[in-house]
């Protein structure tokens, strides 16, 4: 196992992170701002990607923009499901039991018609940089991955950007970090809510659409990212927007390097192991580690 | 649930009645010339009854919901395949089925059960991904490629359909007894307040570790009874997430916290699931799914809570005064912590 090999895993786990942290952040404002842990994730995440391949396949646009185009579909999509039924559950300071038996049911609902729809049949999408790379000396980098890691970052950019510099942003947070003092000020926090819950899923859908041009799928795909992201989460501290994109390092780099100890074949199960370890030790997530360590000092 | 629901005798003796005389149909069918598919079903019937009743004291009475039982589904299945082809007698294997399965259910609640209600569901997600996954690529469970048990002697469907009646009387009647009991009270203050049972002198982790082990062992003898009729297991089915989530399910559909209500769920559950699974394979899936987001949304006490609501509005127009508001709605809410 030379430097060169090092190297490349240690690109690829930051190529990784980059689509992980875009596919956590749509469950983190929907936990932060309603305090749900979206079970439905994954049914959303696989229509991203069935998405991607019908656009692409139907019209010339190219797979990538056609993630780009899932953002505002799945936006409205995400306003939708919230007004139809995630504004009749109740919420509270932790997701509530309801929240999770509904949202786990629309995800069963979704999942199930996608076999109808598509089939059980593996599918993926190819495109023109599917088998092109980039070498530096030792170091392959594939196009498409890059590609996506650059569309992740835009996005996580330009969230950070919105929340940061809009009056929704700032009720976002604000409804993030203490929900009755939220409402104290005057947010409407249904209004909140159902922007925020299509937030989520629009983030949700781009992360399903780009995860399609880099791994092959079925109707069941989403379910081990959606356990991912969950961990990533819980590593960032649950409703840490930065948090995440540590989380999603540290998830993406733990993945990626446990090929070195660990059989493939078990690697999964390494993601599900971090997710226990970590809601125990580090139920504040790694921000709340630091955090801590700042009011110590 | 109104809190330490105590019925008047006369309605006890009524249900007492109708049980015993449900048991006893029950026993004299296998020799009453019923066609053997009917027999099949409804021995598939009783292993998810018991399985749908155990869940529900830890999901239903404690509000602690797993997404994980199918690790005791499956490690009983598996405990009771290796002991029966290791030539131990079948009852004795079922028993250390459950021993196992409550093994694992405590090694597992140490460490989540300090996670509050919903994380804790969460976590058992992540459990039973890994344990699937690892179980999996095991030599010894038969990896992806299954475990067959051997025969052993003539196949006697009657013997495994009272097996079968057997585990899940078993399970009915502990539901019934922690239900009524002391015991069955601290778990329902749990779920209603965890910090309030716990000022009261209620020891929270050590009654769910003790239900948890209780609900896992019935559900591991399920499981062991299934691997000995099918002969045939295999790490993707017995520990699928699929198996945790019917297992819930069942409760959920029938009302959760009840006692009729788990039998009530699994029996629609399995006929539902004989109806559907040959003709429309993702159909039941997506009914299932359907029928969660409903329950949530109109009827957070499933079946028996609407039969009550029903009962309810049927009593007010009788007796001419207002029905009573449907109270039902604001169950499901309280379950969780």
């Amino acid at each position: 196992m030379g430097l060169t090999d090092l190297l490349n895993l240690l690109v690829a786990a930051i190529l990784l992170a980059g689509i992980y942290t875009t596919m956590s952040m749509g469950m983190t404002v929907i936990y932060g701002v309603m305090k749900m842990v979206n079970l439905a994730h994954a049914g959303f995440m696989m229509l991203g990607a069935y998405f991607a391949l019908e656009l692409s396949q139907r019209t010339p646009i190219d797979p990538l923009a056609a993630s780009v185009l899932a953002v505002p579909l799945f936006f409205l999509l995400g306003v939708a499901t919230y007004w139809t039924m995630v504004r009749f559950v109740p919420v509270a300071d932790e997701p509530t039991l309801p929240s999770l038996l509904l949202l786990f049911g629309l995800w069963l609902v979704l999942q199930n018609v996608g076999y109808i729809v598509w089939g059980a049949d593996d599918r993926s999408i190819l495109t023109a940089m599917t088998m092109a790379t980039l070498r530096f000396g030792g170091i392959t980098i594939p196009i498409i991955r890059l590609i996506v890691f650059g569309i992740a970052v835009l996005s996580f950019v330009a969230l950070q950007l919105f929340l940061n510099h809009t009056w929704f942003g700032r009720s976002v947070r604000a409804l993030t970090q203490n929900r009755e003092a939220g409402q104290l000020v005057g947010i409407d926090t249904r209004r909140t809510a159902m922007l925020t819950f299509g937030l989520g899923i629009a983030f949700t859908g781009l992360a399903g659409a780009l995860l399609a041009t880099l791994y092959s799928f079925t109707p069941d795909f989403g379910a081990s990212f959606m356990l991912r992201s969950f961990v990533i989460i819980v590593l960032g501290g649950l409703e840490s927007f930065s948090g995440v994109a540590i989380g999603a390092v540290i998830v993406a780099l733990i993945e990626t390097f446990s090929i070195l100890v660990v059989p493939a074949s078990y690697q999964l199960a390494i993601s599900f192991i971090l997710l226990v370890v970590a809601l125990l030790v580090l139920p504040g997530g790694i921000e709340g580690l630091l955090q801590r360590r700042r009011l110590q000092r | 649930m109104t809190p330490a629901a105590s019925p008047s005798p006369a309605r006890n003796r009524l249900a007492g009645t109708g049980a015993v005389l449900t048991l006893a149909v029950l026993l004299l069918l296998p020799s009453a010339g019923v066609p053997s598919n009917v027999i099949r079903l409804l021995l598939g019937t009783f292993l998810w009854v018991a399985a749908s009743l155990a869940w529900n004291l830890l999901g239903g009475v404690t509000g602690q919901v797993s997404f994980g039982f199918a690790v005791f589904y499956g490690l009983g299945a598996y405990t009771a395949a290796f002991a029966i082809s290791g030539g131990v007698n079948p009852y004795v294997a079922f028993a250390a089925a459950g021993l196992v399965a409550a093994l694992g259910s405590i090694l597992i609640g140490i460490p989540t059960f300090r996670l509050r209600g919903p994380y804790f569901a969460i976590a058992t997600i992540g459990v039973n991904e890994a344990i699937r996954i690892v179980m999996s690529n095991l030599a010894i469970t038969g990896g992806a490629s299954g475990y067959r048990l051997p025969a052993a002697g003539r196949f006697s469907q009657a013997e495994h359909y009272y097996t079968a009646l057997g585990i899940a009387a078993v399970a009915f009647l502990v539901s019934w007894y922690v239900m009524r009991s002391p015991f069955g009270l601290a778990l329902r203050a749990i779920r209603e307040d965890q910090d309030a049972a716990a000022d009261l002198g209620v020891h929270p982790f050590r009654c769910k570790l003790t239900v948890h082990a209780l609900s896992a062992f019935l559900t591991g003898m399920a499981g062991g009874a299934f691997a000995r009729y099918t002969a045939y297991i295999h790490p993707d089915g017995v520990f699928s997430f699929a198996t945790g989530i019917s297992i819930l399910l069942m409760p959920v559909i029938g009302g959760l916290g009840t006692l009729p209500g788990p039998v009530i769920g699994a029996i629609i559950y399995s006929i539902v699931q004989e109806e559907m699974v040959v003709n429309f394979p993702q159909f039941h899936l997506l009914l299932y799914g359907a029928l969660l987001i409903l329950i949530v949304l109109f009827e957070p006490g499933g079946l028996v809570g609407l039969a009550k609501r029903l009962a309810r509005s049927v009593r007010g127009r009788m007796t001419g005064g207002p029905g009573e508001p449907a109270v039902a709605r604001a169950r499901l809410g309280k379950v969780g912590p």
